[in-house]
């Protein structure tokens, strides 16, 4: 038996610049019941808070609601172990909310084949913004990325969308089964995971001529 | 309400927020490549800088940290919160690219890019003026900017000092150039389009 190994914050996400949290990975438990909290103080203050909210992300996590969370103001976040025999503290993590932005991916990817009778056959991509999350007030502005590829094939062809939600690909092969992905990034941030893969068949007899 | 016929007067705002949002994307963008460089080339170890954070000269303008407390602003006093946000960089930049020759290692391109953001800042302000005027015509510059008394750290001969004074300096530069770029974003969503893009 020994005290905690030490806790690593391993990181903290905002998915819409209105709420965060931070995640850690707990050290060894030195063989004996080992309880983790999470504390913060707020650049400019000598306050010491406490996780709000140990539940809503899950384990070894800590979700801070819109109330708690301010942007352009750094956090000062630390997670303690503590059993029987001791207690060990994580290295400080300094984390301003304005720049963990990380958004879940879009969501409801629709593929539909489009035959205009006096122009070329296309592919019609559309897709939703991530749930949860307003893009109406401007707070919050999503960039778009769609990949696809052909079934058997090894690259993707990626494409940009801007802050579209939808997309059209007018290179086709008839009877060719495509792959398609979507993701999205807030105008400062990080890229969205790429979400689950949608697929649609081209037919084999669509005719690809103007 | 703004604009209350609507014809022209929506249309130049949209177009002047447009072109405002253009340039704050950039001048931010451009925030925060110069302070990362600064950290990359001066930084003397990991968490080095940690113990520079100290209060930006900008903390006594009080700005909305999130979108509730936004919404709570009136458009009308919020343009002028920009406006001194944005006006309260005109001295500290001007005198950064000035001091900015003392620093080892010839930061040349540091300083080019400073007075990159400092002529766009300028540019960005007058701007945002005509906005203002659209917005409403009592909205005027009254040059009530936060104070800076920074110079005397940015002529320290003792080089830590200095660049804490430095990073500091570029950590604040890159928050209120977000700020501003988030802010525009959101009033053009909310003056421009009846607050919803």
């Amino acid at each position: 038996e020994s005290p905690p190994g030490k806790p690593i914050i391993s990181k903290c996400r905002s998915p819409e610049k209105e709420t965060f949290t931070c995640w850690w990975k707990p050290g060894t438990n030195g063989g004996l019941p080992t309880n983790y909290t999470l504390t913060y103080y707020k650049e400019g203050e000598n306050i010491i808070y406490e996780c709000p909210d140990y539940n809503t992300s899950g384990p070894n996590s800590c979700y801070f609601n819109k109330k708690y969370t301010n942007l352009w103001t750094i956090y000062v976040i630390r997670v303690n172990a503590t059993n029987n025999m001791g207690s060990n503290a994580s290295d400080p993590r300094f984390v301003d909310v304005a720049y963990i932005v990380e958004p879940n991916p879009p969501q409801n990817i629709s593929l539909e084949v489009k035959q205009p009778e006096d122009r070329k056959p296309y592919l019609w991509i559309k897709w939703f913004p991530p749930a949860l999350v307003d893009i109406t007030s401007g707070w919050l502005i999503l960039q778009y990325e769609v990949r696809l590829k052909p079934e058997n094939a090894a690259e993707w062809e990626v494409h940009f969308a801007g802050q579209q939600t939808h997309f059209k690909i007018l290179s086709l092969y008839p009877g060719q089964k495509y792959f398609v992905q979507a993701r999205c990034k807030p105008d400062h941030g990080f890229w969205s995971k790429w979400s689950p893969v949608t697929s649609i068949e081209i037919p084999s007899d669509i005719n690809m001529s103007d | 309400p703004i604009c209350p016929n609507r014809s022209g007067c929506q249309v130049s705002l949209r177009e002047l927020f447009d072109r405002a949002i253009i340039l704050s994307h950039y001048i931010h963008s451009l925030s925060s490549e110069i302070f990362q460089e600064f950290d990359a080339q001066y930084s003397q170890g990991p968490g080095f800088f940690t113990q520079a954070i100290s209060m930006c000269h900008t903390a006594s303008i009080s700005t909305p940290a999130g979108k509730e407390q936004a919404q709570q602003i009136q458009q009308k006093d919020f343009v002028i919160l920009v406006i001194h946000l944005l006006g309260s960089w005109t001295k500290p930049l001007s005198h950064l690219i000035t001091e900015a020759r003392r620093l080892p290692k010839a930061p040349d391109a540091l300083i080019a890019k400073a007075t990159e953001i400092q002529e766009q800042n300028q540019r960005l302000l007058e701007g945002l003026k005509k906005i203002g005027k659209l917005v409403d015509p009592e909205i005027i510059d009254n040059g009530n900017y936060a104070v800076w008394l920074g110079l005397p750290s940015l002529q320290s001969n003792d080089l830590q000092s200095l660049l804490f004074a430095y990073h500091n300096l570029f950590r604040c530069l890159r928050r209120d150039t977000h700020k501003v770029d988030n802010y525009l974003k959101f009033l053009k969503c909310q003056i421009a389009y009846d607050g919803s893009c």
